[in-house]
């Protein structure tokens, strides 16, 4: 059976989409899946860094749609996990390099040997998104709890809803519970509220992340991070298990007896 | 046949009889032994039918007409019961100007008043991007997000949060309204007058909550 093309997007840039797409392919690539990473940013690629193959790479996308070399040979393997491959973009070429047909035409092959494809979406609604969006049959759009994103991510899913790209996905990455509970954040509430599509993960801010992309190593690898926990969840989500979404509301010790008398 | 593959002349069953659908740009010798050749190919099949000739893309011909008439009911006593005439009427008037030996001209034909244009109706959530214009009243069942635009020469009703740009009476009309089950919008504009909000918590809306101008200014009920 063919495997799954998901892109993850947002329209806004920096609310962490190259981070998601690194956490979740190797939390999905930890528990045995096969998974392949397509950079689908041309020009300003950052799957590589955030991986740590940056130094690995020898072909890349544009290479494989202009048939300059076979696919394989652009694929890179992950350093710790032998299932795990990324398929770099062009730092030095621009995004009309690359045609939606021909993204299409390659996430269709990819499929057929990996369980999961998970394309990293440029920012902004243009030629960069529709190439990546062209080949996927799922999306998940990432926000933070921040009105521009907001705003952005709401055009982005009617964009996807407009080109018949249903399956759609909510992350909220950022999330900062005290900044919520003093009333200077929205709530993931209010947000699944205004964009009303399921969520499928809520991440917390963390300042573990930045360290992680400066040294290529994804969270996921990091006991006891909190984020990296939260990815992982969403890995599991993606697979099929129910495990429960993290709730907003941390509750207190006297709220959670109360609801056991409830009960 | 036309260059183009188009015959001159179809021949199409109809309840009572036959419909003879000349073609508009074939000449009439093309049509006529297109005629003549269909008659003799069929054999019985059109003996003493009824047909009806569509003239609706061809102008009109008396002459044209009158040969055909002779032609169908000369081979296959064919009666020729009825003429469909298009819009243009021209060659009609002009055919029975010479008739009657008068000029006959029509004079501007009145036109059926415009219906007045009918409400636009949506019946999902306006996200970011989207903008919905109506010539009359505008429906949304469902939200109005932040970045989305519902432009109406009425009145607007959301069923649902309004939190975009609603304009209504945009044609100048400050009798208009815009009724929703809350307004939250970054502008609210009736007729040729802006509003924001003002700052502060949202008011929770009971029922619903309904904009319109009041002593000049827009200004926002909640019931």
């Amino acid at each position: 059976m063919a495997g799954r093309t998901i892109v993850i997007t947002s329209g806004k840039g920096g609310v962490g989409k190259t981070t998601t797409v690194a956490n979740i392919g190797t939390a999905l690539a930890k528990k045995g899946h096969s998974v392949v990473l397509l950079d689908a940013d041309i020009g300003l690629r950052n799957l590589d860094v955030v991986m740590g193959l940056e130094n690995r790479i020898v072909y890349n996308l544009v290479d494989i749609v202009e048939g300059k070399c076979r696919k394989e040979q652009a694929m890179i393997r992950d350093r710790k996990l032998p299932s795990l491959h990324i398929v770099p973009s062009a730092q030095t070429r621009e995004k009309d390099a690359v045609q939606p047909d021909q993204m299409k035409a390659l996430c269709a092959e990819l499929a057929e040997e990996f369980d999961y494809v998970l394309i990293d979406c440029p920012a902004g609604i243009e030629r960069g998104f529709k190439n990546a969006v062209a080949g996927a049959e799922a999306a998940i759009v990432v926000t933070t709890p921040e009105v521009s994103a907001i705003r952005d991510a709401d055009r982005v899913i009617g964009l996807l809803e407009a080109n018949l790209l249903r399956d759609i996905h909510l992350i909220v990455n950022r999330m900062n519970l005290r900044m919520v509970k003093q009333g200077d954040m929205m709530s993931t509430n209010d947000i699944v509220s205004l964009l009303a599509v399921p969520l499928i993960g809520v991440v917390p801010e963390s300042g573990e992340v930045v360290i992680s992309t400066n040294r290529g190593i994804p969270l996921v690898h990091q006991k006891g991070s909190e984020a990296g926990r939260a990815f992982s969840n969403i890995a599991a989500r993606l697979d099929g298990e129910g495990v429960p979404l993290e709730d907003d509301h941390k509750k207190s010790f006297m709220e959670r007896v109360k609801d056991f008398l409830w009960s | 046949m036309k260059r183009d593959g188009t015959p001159p002349l179809q021949i199409k069953a109809h309840r009572e009889g036959f419909i003879l659908a000349p073609d508009a740009g074939a000449s009439f010798s093309a049509i006529r032994s297109c005629l003549e050749h269909r008659l003799d190919d069929a054999g019985d099949f059109f003996q003493g039918s009824d047909m009806v000739l569509d003239l609706g893309r061809r102008p009109f011909a008396a002459d044209e007409i009158v040969q055909l008439r002779e032609l169908l009911e000369g081979k296959a006593q064919v009666r020729l019961v009825e003429v469909w005439l298009g819009p243009e009427l021209d060659g009609l008037l002009s055919w029975a100007s010479r008739g009657l030996g008068i000029p006959l001209r029509r004079t501007a034909v009145a036109e059926k008043e415009d219906e007045a244009p009918r409400p636009v109706v949506v019946r999902h959530t306006c996200r970011s991007g989207t903008r919905i214009e109506s010539p009359a009243d505008c429906f949304i069942q469902g939200d109005v997000n932040p970045g989305a635009e519902v432009i109406a020469a009425g009145d607007i009703w959301i069923f649902g949060v309004l939190r975009g740009v609603a304009h209504a009476g945009a044609g100048g009309d400050r009798s208009a309204c815009v009724r929703a089950l809350s307004i939250q919008p970054n502008q609210i504009r009736i007729a040729d007058l802006v509003a924001v909000p003002p700052k502060g918590e949202p008011s929770s809306a009971r029922r619903f909550e309904m904009a319109e101008v009041r002593e000049g200014r827009i200004q926002v009920i909640t019931l």
